[in-house]
């Protein structure tokens, strides 16, 4: 792709920080260890971005990104950009990339990145690797490995001769650095934002429960599947859940039949999750739910079927009926009073 | 109300064999001998958007437009057969092997000259092949369009305005959007229609027209190779998972006491 700028002049690598809450988010900090990896590898900056509203308070944030080693943070402030709006934040961000020149922009893949940054990929000119893993520097050109076609092949990827060299980083990829930096030099920026850029306007959320784990964020995830033979009988599944202080999931077979909520769903067409423990209770393990949980760190399966495909990706697999064999774990959990570390 | 659904033509990947697998190289992923099927997200894209055509009523018709080898025409006479009213397929060697930057460039450019006064464009969340979920909102970044991804349905509010539902980390967000506008569906809550007979027939008949870069004024430099802002410089196989243990349960407690050890052995628990 031919660029119409001059690559020499982009430098720093920037992250590009969600803040909830006041709090900038696990995903997000993260991201901080491939860019300081790569900003070392280049010889330069490491800088943390905050798009937020006027009135949000963004100084616990601020001063967590200095602790985890950026030198420099641009807080971009508008009262537009208190509820996200994808025209809004492309503008926000698209602007402070033409104006600062950053070489190597990395992003959270969350549901807000991933709806804006191909929009700021093009408004930019720059190329953008969704969905990658393990990042690294290749003569100066940003490389990533990512899971194609139903994550059963990893391809090599990179960015063509253009900048700024952009990727969306999956949560869990990278564990957060320690907090050897100091304090940020801290430059608020005001956009150049008006109402009528914002072609679509948020009307309402339903959040989901809150005092329920996120399947994205969540150690350990006990999903459940059409082995359950009913949706009353997803409580056994929740109570091992509970005991281990996991997230409950569920593969598709048992979200179509309505037994559970599709925001449970695991696999191709639900969430991909990398926790360190993944249950796997009832679940046959068809190509399409391995998509979006075989590269959890330990698999267990418990199955009563010996044949059934998910035993060729578990670590260790009970050939059982469920019915027997997850209360009894359920039990000695509790007894022995474990729980996950 | 005018609506587009873009699809593509994507390999099955519950049939790709390993020895077609061993051979990659560099380059895409291989499409000779493997076989084929239309992307699983843009099932529910077109789904979605022959429902929003059956509750718009009137003067209301579904466009397929499809960017591939010949071979696409395949998963377009499927989408007829559906529903879907008109179909064109971007098929020109020029337009081949780009990725989302310079797919967006072409889809863009065929939205503008085949289907003038679109109102809402359909993509799939995500392609098989590619992994991008880029080329909806870059699409709509080119026309100067809103665009919402993560959609799992939409409802007509008026006739310039469509409210969407996303499903996020926070929950389900609605959201109303002016139209023309983009949305990217993943799967949804409803089931996929089946073809019919008159749908089969109507689409064995079609005439879908083939165009170039020039037929629908876009820059060939901007489409295809020339056109991407990103490289795929190899594919492989995921390193084979290690052998794992598996024990009898017909002994709960037995088995439930063997995970146990396991688990503490892996510093989980
Ligand atoms: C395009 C597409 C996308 C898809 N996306 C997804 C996705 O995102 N996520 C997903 O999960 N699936 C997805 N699927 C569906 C997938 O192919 C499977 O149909 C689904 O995962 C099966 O769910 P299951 O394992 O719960 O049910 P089944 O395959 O029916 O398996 C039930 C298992 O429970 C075992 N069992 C039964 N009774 C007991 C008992 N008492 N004790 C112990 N074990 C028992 C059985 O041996 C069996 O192995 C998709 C399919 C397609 C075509
Ligand atoms: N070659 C193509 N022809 C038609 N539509 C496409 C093509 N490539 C991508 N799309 C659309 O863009 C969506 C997202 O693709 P991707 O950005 O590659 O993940 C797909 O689900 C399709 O709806």
């Amino acid at each position: 792709m031919s660029f119409n700028g001059n690559i020499e002049e982009y430098k720093g690598v920037w992250v590009v920080a969600e803040v909830s809450e006041g709090r900038s988010t696990q995903t997000s900090e993260e991201l901080m260890t491939p860019a300081r990896q790569l900003a070392g590898e280049l010889g330069q900056p490491v800088c943390a971005v905050i798009l937020a509203g006027s009135g949000d308070d963004t100084s616990s944030a601020e001063a967590a990104f200095g602790r985890l080693g950026a030198e420099k943070i641009y807080t971009v402030k508008h009262d537009l950009l208190g509820q996200y709006q994808p025209q809004l934040y492309t503008k926000a961000l698209g602007d402070l990339i033409q104006q600062q020149k950053p070489n190597v922009v990395l992003f959270g893949a969350t549901s807000v990145a991933r709806d804006y940054a191909p929009r700021v990929a093009i408004r930019t000119g720059g190329g953008l690797i969704t969905n990658a893993g393990e990042l690294k520097l290749e003569n100066g050109i940003l490389k990533a490995i990512k899971g194609v076609l139903a994550e059963s092949l990893l391809a090599d990827v990179s960015v063509a001769n253009t900048r700024p060299q952009m990727a969306l980083v999956r949560g869990r990829t990278y564990e957060k650095p320690s907090e050897s930096g100091g304090s940020a030099n801290v430059e608020t920026v005001t956009p150049d934002l008006t109402p009528d850029l914002a072609k679509s306007k948020l009307l309402e959320v339903q959040q989901t429960d809150t005092g329920k784990k996120k399947l994205e964020d969540a150690e350990v995830i006990v999903s459940g599947g059409r082995g359950l033979q009913g949706p009353e009988n997803f409580k056994l599944v929740e109570e091992l859940a509970s005991t281990l202080g996991a997230a409950v999931g569920a593969s598709r077979a048992v979200v179509d039949a309505g037994w559970r909520p599709h925001a449970e769903q695991v696999g191709q067409t639900g969430k991909t999750v990398t926790p360190t423990v993944y249950f796997a209770l009832g679940i046959s393990g068809a190509i399409q739910h391995q998509v979006g949980m075989r590269t959890s760190r330990t698999i267990i399966a418990i199955n009563r079927d010996a044949e059934a495909p998910i035993f060729k990706i578990a670590d260790f697999g009970i050939v059982g009926d469920v019915f027997e064999v997850v209360p009894v774990l359920t039990q000695v959990l509790k007894e022995q009073n474990l729980a996950s570390v | 109300m005018n609506i587009i659904v873009f699809v593509k033509q994507v390999p099955d990947n519950t049939k790709l064999r390993i020895d077609q697998i061993s051979q990659l190289g560099g380059g895409g992923i291989p499409r000779e001998g493997v076989d084929m099927m239309i992307n699983p997200y843009d099932e529910y894209a077109l789904e979605t958007a022959l429902r929003l055509k059956e509750a718009a009523g009137g003067e209301s018709k579904v466009t397929v437009i499809s960017l591939g080898s010949a071979s696409a025409k395949d998963i377009v006479k499927k989408a007829i057969a559906a529903g879907a009213d008109d179909a064109f397929l971007l098929s020109d060697p020029a337009f081949l092997d780009g990725d989302s930057t310079a797919t967006a460039h072409a889809l863009a450019a065929a939205a503008k000259s085949l289907v003038p006064d679109h109102q809402v464009l359909f993509f799939g969340q995500m392609s098989l092949d590619d992994a991008a979920s880029q080329t909806g909102p870059k699409v709509a970044e080119l026309l100067g369009h809103p665009s919402l991804t993560a959609a799992k349905g939409v409802e007509l509010l008026n006739p310039a305005s469509l409210k969407v539902m996303r499903e996020t980390e926070r929950g389900v967000e609605f959201h109303e959007m002016t139209l023309p506008g983009v949305v990217s569906v993943m799967k949804c809550d409803y089931e996929l229609r089946t073809s019919n007979i008159k749908g089969v027939m109507k689409a064995n008949k079609a005439q879908i027209p083939a165009k170039t870069p020039a037929e629908i004024g876009v820059d060939a430099s901007k489409t295809g190779k020339t056109g991407s802002s990103t490289t795929v410089n190899g594919l492989s196989q995921r390193p084979p998972k290690e052998a794992g243990v598996t024990v009898d349960g017909s002994d709960p407690k037995a088995a439930v006491d063997q995970l146990i050890a396991f688990l503490k052995e892996q510093k989980v628990l």
